[in-house]
């Protein structure tokens, strides 16, 4: 009996172990798997910075437009791809940024050149003097991370500085961030991840180049439509309630429930499923979004449309639809101005409408007043000129002259030709002034309505 | 008699080609579905339900009482009548919530929406229980977070970027996404952001991270600070 108990211990012993050491097998397994990913992350990320570096050479050096244009995209994709290396590899939340900055810049800035050279400009003495910057800038990067490449191969570099055994045990060890690890970091890195670490560091020290590119037009530093006075919080709410009556609630209740900081700064008003949002500058109603459950739908597309177009007249706005998404119990639609047959893309009013009463549930003014100004475009090109750019066989079926955003936070006007070719339908914009292909759209039906690429 | 088997014979294959059509050809929308039905059409259904976030159980080609709660739900959200049963204008609706895209020639191309699912489920991990706009918000932050230069420029990118996000360290990102959370993908995706710009969000009562709570403050919708 005894026997059979110490047998029966030895055996759960044996079972434990062998449960152990397979568990230790499969952590290791997988530690070597992330250790993998990480190398070859990294090794990838050399290997690309260096591409980069001898293309920005290259797009330096290049003479003729077309092999400026060559090198100059090439290096806008490669510094994608870069940073797609960076962004695997362990960091903290801000850990490399400054390094994915750098990079994502330099790519904006060459893309944005090169698209440029691609619409007839050529290089100022600005650009190339950028152009140096960025290649100088980058060379030092690469230099740096070709050197932590070749210490790993050679020394063995860590892939991370090895934490105190204590910490470790009891797992207090907190990486230090980046600013940290930079601080009395002069000397070798001690580990990959130190490494970037300091080269991250220095970068945060440099001052940015200057350049306009795709990122510069993305974030809204001044809204345009909106006038500098700033409302108080009285007069918001005021304009909040009138927004209200207006699309069906005539008896409203708001609450102020905060505000916003920065250039589009907001008054916050809620009421049960209410979101409503008033800019401090000018009080205009910004943003409202009614997170009702909807009821059984009482109303096709076209009623809603109807009701919409109603109600967006008793808000004086008169803009047209440019695009319907229906999904079923809501419409989604976008509108647009439009001023003696001139559309204004950049002026946008986007609608939500429940088909169960026709009300707006969803209404974002945000980049109407984003971007709204009073603007003097003339165009230079007739239709049959700017038809005369178009490729052959492209078969128009409706053009009209429209305004656009195009890279480098600028405005375009355009002849817009909406058309078909070879089985796929496009937008293609026609600079009006300088006849340039600005821009083209391809057109995908969706069950719900048309898609833009 | 010889006609006579003719005609047998011509109803038992009349018999076949219905069954085989119904069990085997069956496609969704060619009968209403209830509670009890079976078979590739009930599957079909189910898998649409659970690519707009409705929660169906196993995908098992079985109508039981999930699939029917899911309809229910579905039906509830969507503006329509609420009776469990996929009939035509059930299945019509859902057909159009995620049917393929087509270029002018009417060739398939695909659903185009390709990260709109990581994105809810990204929304769903994050920001479940949070107001709906509280959901478009965490969406509009990934995608502005696009638009930056200190951020990589997919969205699969910034959502794997190693500790950005605390739903991927814990494998919460796995778990398939609520209907809100891809609606509110949807919305943030057709250019709405509540927050004016935010690149970063946090939930006070949670952390104490110094560099999260030294980023410039825009506001605050539900329980998260939406920051710069």
């Amino acid at each position: 009996m005894r026997n059979l108990g110490i047998g029966l211990l030895g055996l759960a012993l044996i079972l434990s172990l062998a449960w152990g050491f397979t568990e230790y097998r499969q952590a290791a397994g997988l530690e070597v798997v992330a250790e993998n990913q990480y190398q070859r992350s990294f090794r990838d990320f050399a290997s690309h910075l260096d591409q980069l570096e001898t293309d920005l050479a290259k797009g330096r050096v290049a003479a003729t437009p077309g092999q400026k244009v060559l090198y100059l995209s090439q290096a806008g994709s490669i510094s994608e791809a870069a940073v797609k290396d960076l962004a695997q590899l362990p960091a903290e939340e801000n850990g490399l940024s400054y390094i994915g900055e750098f990079l994502n810049r330099a790519g904006d800035f060459t893309r944005t050149l090169a698209y440029q050279i691609s619409m007839g400009h050529t290089p100022t003495v600005e650009d190339e003097k950028t152009l140096a910057e960025v290649h100088e800038r980058l060379l030092t990067v690469n230099q740096t991370v070709q050197d932590l490449l070749y210490r790993v191969d050679t020394e063995g570099l860590a892939w991370v500085d090895k934490k105190p055994f204590l910490n470790r045990l009891i797992g207090f060890w907190q990486a230090g961030t980046a600013e940290a690890a930079a601080e009395g970091a002069d000397g070798p890195a001690s580990s990959v991840r130190s490494g970037l670490d300091q080269l991250n560091a220095s970068l945060q020290k440099l001052p940015p180049f200057s350049y306009v590119g795709e990122y510069e037009s993305r974030s809204v530093k001044e809204p345009l439509g909106l006038p500098k006075q700033e409302v108080d919080k009285d007069t918001a709410l005021k304009a909040a309630k009138e927004f209200l009556s207006k699309i069906g609630y005539p008896e409203n209740n708001l609450q102020f429930s905060g505000i916003s900081q920065g250039p589009l700064g907001v008054y916050i008003f809620t009421q049960d499923n209410l979101f409503l949002t008033v800019s401090k500058r000018g009080g205009k109603v910004l943003i409202y979004r009614d997170q009702r459950d909807l009821n059984e739908r009482t109303m096709d597309a076209r009623q809603g449309k109807e009701k919409v177009a109603q109600t967006l007249k008793e808000l004086d706005w008169n803009m047209v639809l440019t695009s319907t998404e229906d999904f079923g119990g809501y419409l989604q639609l976008e509108y647009v101005t439009e001023e003696n047959g001139v559309r204004y893309y950049p002026d946008k009013l986007r609608i939500t409408v429940a088909l169960d009463k026709g009300q707006i549930i969803a209404y974002d003014a945000t980049p109407y007043y984003a971007y709204h100004q009073k603007r003097s475009f003339v165009p230079k090109l007739t239709l049959e000129q700017a038809k005369a750019k178009l490729r052959q066989g492209f078969q128009i079926k409706e053009n009209r002259l429209a305004v656009i955003p195009v890279i480098g936070n600028k405005e375009v006007l355009a002849y817009e030709f909406r058309g078909i070719y070879q089985d796929e339908e496009y937008l293609v914009y026609i600079n009006a002034q300088t006849g340039v292909e600005e821009k083209i759209q391809r057109i995908i039906k969706t069950p719900r309505g048309e898609y833009l690429q | 008699m010889l006609a006579n088997k003719r005609v047998w014979l011509g109803v038992i294959a009349l018999i076949l080609v219905l069954i085989l059509t119904g069990t085997v050809l069956g496609a969704l929308g060619d009968r209403t579905l209830s509670q009890g039905s079976r078979g590739p059409e009930v599957t079909e259904l189910q898998k649409k339900l659970v690519s707009l976030g409705y929660v169906v159980g196993n995908v098992d080609g079985i109508y039981g009482p999930k699939t029917k709660a899911a309809v229910t739900r579905f039906q509830k959200e969507r503006g329509l009548k609420v009776d469990g049963i996929a009939g035509p204008q059930t299945i019509k609706e859902l057909k159009l919530l995620t049917g393929e895209s087509t270029n002018a020639a009417g060739k398939t191309v695909g659903p185009k929406n390709v990260d709109i699912n990581l994105l809810a489920r990204c929304v769903s991990a994050e920001a479940r229980g949070e107001p709906y706009i509280g959901q478009v918000a965490v969406a509009a932050v990934i995608l502005n977070r696009l638009k930056d230069p200190a951020f990589p420029n997919t969205i699969a990118d910034i959502i794997y970027q190693p500790l950005a996000f605390s739903s991927v360290a814990d494998g919460q990102i796995n778990m398939a996404p609520t209907s809100s959370a891809l609606k509110a993908a949807q919305e943030a995706v057709s250019g709405v952001d509540p927050t004016g710009g935010a690149l970063y969000f946090f939930n006070p009562a949670k952390t104490k991270n110094k560099f999260i709570w030294s980023r410039p403050q825009i506001m605050q919708i539900g329980n998260h600070i939406f920051t710069r």
